[in-house]
């Protein structure tokens, strides 16, 4: 597996630059895998987004629907897309370290 | 298109260890129309990371699909190799290729090496004829295996007629991630003049991997089959999440159309069982949304079902592993037994369909009848009191034809007829129906994403389909201010289409968006008070 490597963080990561285990997941390590996003610093907003992921991963055990995720954070897909370049699942979720969502998706 | 005569790889190169088969250049790809044209204006070919060639197997293409690791050792490479072999010998016996064993055999003995399915291929073509990627080819590996170790009869004549194959693990290793070159289409199938399947030896040899030697891509198979018997869905959802989706589903269409829309579940003795696609809930929500709103309107009597795995239809194991079809199919019978349903709907999903209506009728010998969510729809709109207005659909429209449900399954005229009724400006793609072209996603591909697996798939197996899109509304003004619907009625093609649009940037250049049939049916449907197609949103 790669790892990914960032100040004092040495993680275990999949082919696309997944955390495999969401477990380790901590704000700093956030921090540093939002670099990796081309996200330099991690506004409030960052946050909220983030955080709200996190909580819906903790409760359901997936990502949930990126329609649910702008309506519940209210940020407008744009928005999202301002914040995390590569969008929700390939950017937002993998700074939240969720793991990549998988299935017909 | 660029002609320049492509580097020739013999079977002895095949099996020979060196960096890489053939290489991606854009310079010898089909060409597509502007703006598509610059090649430097576009995104380029991912190449992989630095460091994982010395970590996975990636001698065939510089692609990687599957990515297994390299053997550690001289022995574990040829403990591999010993089981490929045993592998290949189940293969060809009664017992353990219940399945597909005879027409198997009949691929392997009558192909007349006419080449005449190569010029259908897709992917072959595409990739300006790249000679490993020729469905004669992978097939031909397999068939000199099958003389050399499974064929009884002299081995030197064997070997002068049929030709010889060193079977180690360089060959094997690139045989593997070759059977994931192959979308599984069948187009070749159905050029051939005497009825060889190539499609079906590139399945089977995927068998081989998996089956016996537990090598297959994770999203198929890990993540796929896998995670959908024990949590429920391919997706990871289980029960409660996927309530919870359709909960939040139901609101969002009854906000958007102004029609009171609640979703059923596990109702007994329900005429239809409705089983989406469940990557659907979560990427393309209004699809069940709209299936929901139009069944209840047309008075049918439906349920969806929230038990483990009765809520997702897909079936991958379609695409890689007989036994992981039949645990799977098994599962959806016995729903569908339990809730003592008239029958099952497919939804829009052709690999659920093929799965679902034609491979596991053996194991449903006749217990519950299976539908098409097409010919349902069709029956709705031609016989049902429902109004429709089809102005609403009148921007230009293009029909995608799901290679499960046209090639294999003749599903030709039911969306047409829909289409043709509702979509003023409907216009086919050529060729389609039942001659139609992959969109590059197929068996699988669509959601397979690790390494640089989408590049190629963007670029080499949809570039055919891509082509033919943008060739289907080339009457229309190309710009982006003209929105085109490309209907794609299955879950995978759609997933392909927007990787397709994603990668070439076919929304902001030249207004294409893409989306099921059924969304188009609830569009015109006249108990809305506005059209529900919102391209904000899409």
């Amino acid at each position: 597996m790669p790892t990914f490597e960032h100040g004092e963080f040495k993680v275990e990561v999949d082919e696309d630059g997944f955390i495999t285990d969401p477990e380790i997941w901590n704000e700093e390590l956030a921090t540093a895998l939002a670099t990796t996003e081309g996200v330099d610093e991690m506004t409030e907003e960052h946050w909220k987004l983030v955080n709200y992921l996190r909580n819906y991963y903790m409760q359901f055990g997936i990502a949930p629907m990126v329609r649910k995720l702008c309506k519940e954070t209210g940020f407008p897909l744009k928005k999202v897309y301002e914040m995390f370049p590569s969008g929700p699942a390939k950017g937002a979720c993998k700074v939240a370290g969720l793991p990549k969502p998988t299935g017909c998706v | 298109m660029a002609i320049k005569t492509k580097k020739r790889v013999t079977m002895k190169d095949f099996s020979t260890p060196s960096e890489s088969l053939a290489e991606f250049d854009p310079e010898e790809t089909i060409d597509l129309p502007a703006p598509y044209d610059k090649i430097e204006e576009l995104p380029g070919y991912k190449q992989m990371k630095e460091g994982t060639r010395d970590r996975l197997e990636a001698s065939l293409d510089d692609t990687i699909a599957v990515g297994i690791p390299k053997p550690e050792s001289k022995e574990e490479e040829e403990k591999l190799v010993e089981a490929f072999l045993r592998g290949l010998h189940n293969l060809f016996s009664k017992e353990n290729n219940w399945t597909f064993l005879q027409p198997l055999t009949l691929s392997m003995e009558h192909c007349a090496r006419c080449q005449t399915c190569v010029d259908d291929c897709p992917i072959y073509e595409a990739s300006g004829k790249e000679e490993i990627y020729r469905p004669t080819f992978r097939a031909e590996v397999l068939r000199r295996l099958y003389y050399k170790y499974e064929k009884g009869g002299n081995k030197l004549f064997k070997k002068f007629q049929q030709g010889d194959i060193d079977a180690n693990w360089t060959m094997i290793s690139r045989l593997l991630e070759l059977s994931y070159r192959c979308t599984l289409c069948r187009r070749c199938a159905q050029s051939c003049p005497i009825g060889v399947d190539n499609g079906l030896i590139t399945h089977e040899l995927r068998k081989i991997f998996s089956m016996e030697m537990g090598l297959a891509p994770k999203e198929l198979h890990e993540k796929g089959t896998v995670q959908q018997l024990e949590v429920g869905s391919s997706t990871g959802m289980n029960k409660v999440a996927v309530m919870d989706n359709v909960e939040f589903i139901d609101e969002d269409m009854t906000d958007r159309s102004g029609i009171k829309v609640e979703t059923k579940w596990d109702v007994e003795g329900a005429d239809v069982l409705l089983i989406h696609n469940a990557g659907e809930f979560l990427a393309w929500p209004e699809n069940p949304g709209c299936f929901a709103l139009l069944l209840d309107a047309a008075g049918i009597s439906w349920t969806l079902s929230s038990d483990l795995v009765g809520y997702d239809g897909v079936n991958y194991g379609l695409f890689y592993d007989d036994a992981q079809l039949a645990r799977v199919a098994m599962k959806h019978l016995d729903i569908a037994k339990k809730l003592k349903v008239k029958k099952i709907v497919m939804g829009e999903c052709g690999h659920e369909h093929k799965a679902l209506g034609v491979i596991a009728d053996r194991i449903f010998s006749g217990s519950i009848p299976r539908e098409s969510a097409m010919t349902l729809m069709e029956d709705i709109v031609f016989n049902s009191n429902l109004e429709f207005d089809p102005e609403r659909n009148d921007f230009p429209v293009t029909l995608h034809d799901p290679c499960n449900m046209a090639r294999s399954m003749g599903i030709v005229e039911p969306q047409r007829r829909v289409l043709r009724k509702l979509a003023p400006q409907f216009r086919e793609m050529t060729p389609h129906g039942v001659r139609n072209y992959c969109c590059g996603g197929g068996s699988g591909f669509a959601i397979m994403s690790g390494n640089n697996f989408t590049d190629w798939r963007v670029q080499v197996s949809g570039r055919k389909k891509f082509k033919q899109i943008l060739d289907a509304f080339s009457d229309v003004d190309p710009g982006p201010e003209t929105k085109k619907y490309v209907c794609a009625p299955c879950s995978n093609c759609k997933g392909q289409i927007r990787d397709l649009f994603e990668y070439y940037g076919a929304t902001e250049k030249s207004g294409l968006y893409y989306g099921g049939l059924v969304e188009l049916i609830v569009n015109s449907m006249k108990l809305l008070k506005e059209p529900f197609i919102d391209w904000e949103m899409m």
